[in-house]
This record gives C-alpha cells, structure tokens and sequence, in this order.
C-alpha cells in the first residue's frame, strides 16, 4: 500500500533531515474528534503490535538510563508500580489504581503511608515480591552513586519500614501535597537479583540489568537489537493472570519522521506515539487507520530575561505580550483546533486551572501606549523604539529541530515590529539553547515547559530556581511563599485557592509570554483495539491491547 | 621496509594522538552539556546535575579530565557512555560489524562501477560513451550523499516499493530461517551501500579513466598490439594490471570520504553502526562516546593510509628511501 501522493512527503523528508536534530518537540497535536479504535466483538488473546518510535531504548534499568519518554515507557511495562496514576484529572486531582498494593491507609499526622502488598504478585522467575523489593528499591532511588534523575522526588522520604513481608510503610519527613506521587514514583526493583550488584557499580553496567531480568509488569524483554527494536513478549507470570492479551509488541526504532509515516501509512507500525499536524489529512483518509488526539501537558512560551534591563518592567512585559497575535500563531501552526493560546502554567485541562483567566487580548495600540508611558519613542525616526539613545531591539533564541518554535520566533519578529521593536530570530543547537537558558546568557528565547501533575510551579518560577526552569529569573517573594503554601496542603484540593491567586500573579506580572498548549495525536491502525494513549504515557494500558488477526 | 613500517606506524600513532586530542578539547569545549544532564524540556534539578557531574568525572578542571581521559585511555579504558551506561568499548564494538559490513558493501559498488566504467571511458577517449560517462561522474561526484539517500527512498521504497528504506532486518526477522534472515539483510545493504558506492563512484570513475589512459599510451601497449593480442586482452589485462597500483592508494585514501559517507547513510537509514552513533554521541555531548567513535575513523583512515603507503613502497623502491 502506497501513500497517495510522493510529492509532499518528499517534501518533509528534505525537512527532516535539514533538522535532523530532534529535540524538544513535545507539544504536537490534532483536532478531530476522538476516533479510538472502535471495540470489535471479544477480545483475543495472541498476535503482534510493532509500534514505532523515534528514539531508543537504551535499557532496562530507569534509575541509570537518561529519562526519555521511551525509557520510562519500557520501564512500566517491565515493573510495576505500588499504584496506577491515573490522567484524570480534568475535574479533580488524579486518582491511583491499585497495582502491586491493593490498599494504602495514611496515619493520623499524614507523614507515615502503609501499604499492603498483593498476595499473589511474584517476580517472573516465581519469587515473591514483598516488602523488602520496596525497601530496596527506595535505597537505590536516593542513592548517590545511583544518581537517578528523579532522586529529588524521594527527598521527604525518611525511612521505607518493612513490617512485614507484604506490608512496607513509607514514613515522611512532613505532611505535604504530592506525597502519594512521590512515593509511586518509579517501579518496583528486584532486590534478589539486582540487589548482587554494588549500587557504585550501578552507572557503567547498563547491560548486567538486561542480563539479570526478572519482572514484575505484563511484559518481558524477547529480544533487544541495539538502535533496531526491543521486543516485548508477555510475561507468564504477570499478577493478572488473563492479561497481556497480546504475545508480543515491537518497539521499533525510527529516527526519522518521514520514515516513521511512511511504514505506518504502508501498516508495517501499528501504533506511532506522536505524529504531526501535516500528518491528520493522510491518516484521515486512509479508512483503516485511526487518529487519538488528547490535550497534551507541555506549552510553549517566549522567556523574557528580566536580568536584561528591556525586560525587567512587568508593565513592559504586559505590552510585548499584547502586541504578540498569540491567536494568530496558534492558528497556523495548530489547525483545526489542535491548539489554544496558552494563559498560564497551569494547564486548562487540568482541575487546578483557574477558569475565570482568560488570554490578554492581541492589542498593539494597548502595547503602544504602554511602551510610550514608559519612556520608550522613536525618537530618530527609523521605525525602532528608543530610550536613552538605545533601540528596544533583542535577540530571540530558539532551537534547531523545532520547525514550530522557529516559525514562532518568526512570527513574533513580524508582529513586534508593528510596535516598533526590533526581534532578531537566531536558531541555535538544543543543547546550547539550554547552556544560554540556565547561564541567563540570552535576551529572549522560546522554550517549551512540560507539566507532572503535582501542579508544582516552583522549579519553573521560583527566586532559587534561575538554573532549572525559571530561565527569566523571574523573582517574586510573594509566589516563592505562596507556592511553598500550597504544596504543604496534604490535600491539594485546599490549595486551590492558593493557586488561583498565584495563576493571577503570574498573568499580571507576565514573566514570560505564555504561546500555546496543544493536543498531541496518537496514529493507529485500526486491526488494534483497546488502546488508550493518555497524557501520562502512550502505552498507558499496552496489556489491554488486542488485536483482529495475528500479523 | 620494516624500518619504514615502523617510521610510518610512529607517525600515524602521533596523529592519531593529536586528533584525539583536537577532539577531546573540541567537544569539551563545544556550548552545551552532556543531555544527561538536560531532561529535555523538564529540568533536572542543579544538585542531581552537580550529581551526575560527580559520577562521571565531570566536575573537575579540563586540564585534569584530559590527563585523567589520557592516562586511562592509554591503558585501554575508554571510559563509559553516558547514554548508554555502557563502556564505550562494547557499545562500539556492537556497532563495528554493521559498519564493517556496509563498508564492504559499498566498497564493491565504488570499484566495480569505478572500474567498469572507468575503462569504457579509455578504451574511446573523446566518443560519445566517454562523454557519457564523465557527465555521470561528475553528477555522482556532486551528489551530497545524504540528497541521493532521500531519493533512494523515495523511488524504491515509495513510488515502487521494492526495496526496505531502513534498519537491517524486518520485523519478525528474528524468527526466520538463516537463509532467509540472510536474504532479508541483503535487501536492507542494497539502498544504503547503492548510494554510498555510487557517490564515491564519481572520483574512482575519474581516476580509473586517467590511469588507464596514460597506460594505454605506453609503448609496451603499443607493442602488445603490434603482436597482435586482442583489444579486449590488452585492455583489461596489460593495461589494467599496469594502472592498478596508483589506483589501490586511491582506494585507501578514498577511505576517509567514505566513512563519512556512511555517517549520513547510517542516519538516514536507521542502519545500527558506528555512523548513527558517532551523530547521536555529537547530538547529546556524551563525550566518551564521541572519542570512541573518532578514534575509530581515526584508525580505519590511518590504517588505509598506511597500507597504501607500504604497498606503493613495495611497488616503487623509490619511495621506500625517500
């Protein structure tokens, strides 16, 4: 089966591969209505689904290997987690399933959690899973040797007590917000079999983990080609016991995008995590595959750097963002609805979003006067706001790879200088984008920021945090205290109060100009039935898939 | 002679340290991070940064990272990759086979059409097939490979899907007979080495012409013809036995040109060598992994060249004591 025309892929892939360095392209998307796989007659057990994705997997072992969304989704599928957060929380916080625990209590002071482990969960070599995994696990998570990326997480974590072999109790240092996601952060780890080697040892030993498998999740590891494809295959002694319904899934590793459309439009991938917008005509008119579009958690920003005396005055930053058509952009570069203008670092679909904001409107006149009310005129007459002799002109960084963020960056250099100010484009590698980002060495840039669910805006614009996130070096004293209010709520429902008054500081002060946030797009064919690709992962209910007929 | 091996492999080895050396400040130096250390578009937190910088090294003055990287790479710990977790050693050697192979591959699609069309050039200097064929090689010649690759895929895997567009194996390969996991490798090799060879094609068609050309005008042809041997004979016998040694340090020394080649070929068709690996250690700064895969090119041109050397040194006494 053929694509209906060559002409406009051969097109992309020339675009492809002059931005061959993919990176921080998280915030892709569509905007049909919800085509899942429509369920046909029972589920079956048996067959294959290859799924493609554009990095690889470079291990079993999360602690160790980089943070990738590839990694933490092979990671799921190989151990289970105490609980199953779940993406639901449109209207609520998100709730947890059980998993390997089938309950949890909270003792009165909020700062010790009990689980109680399944009976029946055992490794896949038929050893228990108990207490002392769980133990064992939270030792290596905050190990210093370990350095595991998200060890950070595990900080108000004091001691993870085993009272018995099935029950294990997390105690806290205090009682605070996110606690429970905190705990559940990461798999469970076999102690038998990883616990043999020195957690010193852990960094250079990546394949001893693939040696030394055992698992605890639906699936286990059949075959691993480097830079090729992992095949998954079902674990026979998964906790429940009529699940995976398939035998095998494939992750097929295909750096180029073009590549990666091509074999799912000839059915070669079954499933492809994230394709984009250009894609939705073609897959839309190919009646055996399907689109899953879903609001994605990553939006897109421009950071101003309020070191930089142009960008110090929020009033100033108030009159850029009026003067930039956020709607406009959106508009081109997310059709059919798979985009809205960005309001503030809170999501809107998530619970905690306060709903009485809305975007500050497109108005240059507005911006205009601002700007004029604050000394800045063209006073020569070249077109250029001026104060003090010197030009309100800056340069704006974005990275190569990111064809939407470039175009942004073009559009807002369009757009400013209808208001007399001088934007200067510059497209720069990822990686020394986030060198300029956290030295503060930048005007302007424009950056995506992707969300956990903690609804913990600290690392983003918190005074202390100018080389993680809060690029602008955005410094609040009163949101640096509200936050810290909010998140030591033991239950963030009190919060939101708290965090609507600090989504309204933030509108006000604009640290930075809020751009979009977008719907990611999930292709598949539809012979596979049952998936549900949500915000949290791709492959949320991968032991849930079934499909029609054995490839 | 052996003194002049030696003299030449002390000269290589020399180079071999400076280039490792040029690279190790380059990359070092390069703006950004390794991407360990970057989540993408999630932050790591500064004290796991300080962390990992701890782990592997990182956190030390340059000059005491290079003497710290000289000293264990002398000793043949090349240290380990920071994506992979892996000593480099290994990650490289996994990928050596599959380069290895495509090399091979690509090297035989450079000579045979090099050679081929290099003599039916000579044989008519100035006719039409001659023009002919200097135009083609001249359009491979200019061809960036990475162009060609794009409309490889597009021809052969899109508009009349023969031929697999990337990795080394189907799906499902894994369970196939040996025959026919064989088979199926060999239709993955066609594309990526097709272009590879035929872009350096171009040169080795121009260079082929040339020397067999300048044979063809000696007198010992004259003579072979004037004895009546045939045309065919004196042509892919006489003269081309007499135009292969400048043409085998041509081969040698085309060797760097064609490890580039596979770079982008690698990349473009998702092929699991040292090209793919050599971009994405550049990409995500994992600096071991960038020596690693250096000092491999570093080697295979350095070796080519040394062999070029000796065997024109055994051909040409001249050069031998120079």
């Amino acid at each position: 089966m053929r694509p209906r025309s060559a002409r406009p892929l051969f097109a992309v892939l020339l675009v492809l591969l002059l931005v061959a360095a993919c990176k921080g392209n998280g915030e892709e998307g569509a905007g049909t209505t919800p085509t899942p796989t429509a369920a046909a007659g029972e589920p079956r057990r048996g067959g294959t689904v290859v799924i493609g994705w554009s990095a690889a997997a470079t291990g079993v072992n999360e602690l160790i290997t980089q943070g990738t969304a590839i990694t933490t989704e092979l990671n799921r599928q190989l151990f289970s987690q105490l609980l199953e957060e779940q993406a639901d929380f449109e209207e609520h916080p998100p709730t947890f399933k059980p998993l390997l625990a089938r309950s949890y209590e909270w003792s009165p002071d909020h700062k010790a959690l009990t689980f109680h482990l399944r009976e029946d969960a055992v490794w896949s070599d038929g050893v228990p899973i108990t207490a002392d995994d769980v133990r064992f696990t939270w030792q290596a998570h905050v190990h210093p040797d370990v350095g595991w990326d998200s060890a950070v997480m595990k900080e108000s974590i004091t001691d993870v007590e085993v009272v018995n072999p099935k029950t294990v109790r997390f105690h806290f240092s205090k009682a605070y917000a996110k606690q429970v996601q905190d705990v559940n952060e990461g798999g469970i780890l076999p102690k038998h079999t990883w616990g043999k080697l020195p957690f010193s040892k852990w960094r250079d030993n990546a394949d001893w983990f693939r040696e030394h498998l055992v698992v605890s999740g639906p699936f286990t590891i059949a075959a691993w080609d480097p830079q090729q494809q992992v095949v998954l295959a079902r674990n026979p002694r998964y906790f429940r016991q009529d699940r995976p319904y398939l035998d095998k899934v494939v992750l097929r590793n295909i750096p180029d995008a073009a590549s990666m459309m091509t074999q799912f439009l000839s059915a070669e991938l079954d499933f492809v995590p994230q394709v984009q917008p250009s894609d939705m005509e073609r897959i839309q008119s190919d009646p055996r595959l399907a689109l899953i579009p879903y609001w994605f958690r990553t939006y897109v920003y421009v950071a101003w750097n309020h070191r930089n005396p142009l960008f110090a005055d929020a009033d100033v930053r108030r009159a850029l963002t009026l003067a930039i058509d956020r709607q406009t952009i959106v508009d081109t570069m997310w059709p059919a609805g798979t985009g809205r203008v960005a309001v503030s670092p809170i999501l809107q679909s998530v619970w905690a979003f306060d709903r009485s904001l809305g975007p500050l409107p497109y108005d240059p006149q507005e911006s205009r006067r601002i700007l004029e009310s604050k000394g800045w005129k063209d006073s020569n007459g070249d077109g250029v706001l001026d104060k003090g002799g010197k030009p309100f002109s800056f340069v704006l960084l974005s990275n190569a790879g990111n064809q939407q963020r470039n175009d942004a960056a073009v559009m807002i250099q369009q757009q400013l200088k209808q208001v007399g100010i001088q934007a200067e484009p510059r497209v720069v590698e990822f990686n020394s984008l986030v060198n300029d980002a956290t030295s503060g060495t930048f005007d302007a840039l424009v950056f995506g920021m992707q969300m956990d669910t903690s609804l913990d805006l600290t690392s983003q614009f918190g005074s202390n945090h100018v080389e993680e996130g809060n690029f602008s070096a955005y410094k609040n004293p009163e949101f640096d205290r509200l936050m810290v209010e909010a998140m030591s709520k033991p239950d963030i429902r009190d919060a939101k109060p708290i965090l609507d008054r600090i989504q309204q500081i933030l509108h006000r002060d604009q640290p930075v100009t809020f751009l979009w946030e977008s719907q990611r797009l999930s292709a598949i064919n539809r012979r596979v039935h049952g998936a549900r690709p949500n915000v949290l992962f791709s492959l949320f209910n991968l032991e849930d898939w079934w499909v029609d007929a054995a490839r | 002679m052996i003194r002049f091996v030696l003299r030449r492999l002390a000269a290589s080895l020399l180079l071999l340290y400076l280039v490792l050396t040029a690279t190790f400040f380059l990359v070092h130096l390069a703006p950004g991070s390794p991407s360990m250390l970057l989540a993408g578009d999630q932050r790591l937190p500064v004290e796991q940064q300080e962390n990992l910088k701890r782990i592997y090294g990182l956190d030390r003055p340059l000059p005491v990272q290079y003497a710290r990287w000289l000293s264990a790479t002398a000793l043949g710990d090349w240290g380990t990759s920071f994506t992979y977790q892996r000593p480099v050693t290994s990650v490289v050697l996994d990928a050596v086979p599959a380069t290895l192979l495509l090399a091979f591959a690509a090297l035989l699609v450079e000579q045979a059409v090099g050679l081929v069309f290099g003599i039916m050039a000579a044989r008519r200097p100035g006719s039409a097939a001659d023009h002919l064929i200097r135009v083609i090689s001249l359009l491979l010649f200019s061809q960036p490979a990475f162009w060609l690759a794009l409309m490889a895929i597009l021809l052969f895997s899109l508009v009349w899907p023969i031929l697999p567009a990337s990795h080394m194996y189907s799906v499902g390969a894994e369970d196939l007979g040996r025959g026919a996991r064989f088979l199926d490798l060999l239709r993955h090799l066609v594309l990526p080495a097709l272009v590879i060879g035929l872009t350096q094609a171009g040169s080795v068609i121009r260079y082929v012409r040339a020397s067999v050309l300048d044979v063809l005008g000696q007198e010992y042809i004259r003579a072979a013809r004037a004895k009546g041997i045939s045309e065919r004979r004196v042509v892919w016998v006489h003269a081309l036995r007499n135009a292969l040694p400048p043409l085998i340090q041509v081969m040698a020394l085309s060797m760097g040109s064609l490890l580039s080649g596979i770079l982008i070929a690698e990349v473009v068709f998702s092929w699991p060598g040292i090209g793919r690996l050599t971009f994405e250690a550049i990409l995500s700064r994992d600096y071991p992994m960038v020596l690693a895969t250096t000092a491999f090119g570093a080697v295979m041109t350095l070796l080519a060249n040394l062999m070029a050397d000796v065997l024109h040194a055994l051909a040409d006494p001249r050069v031998r004591h120079a």
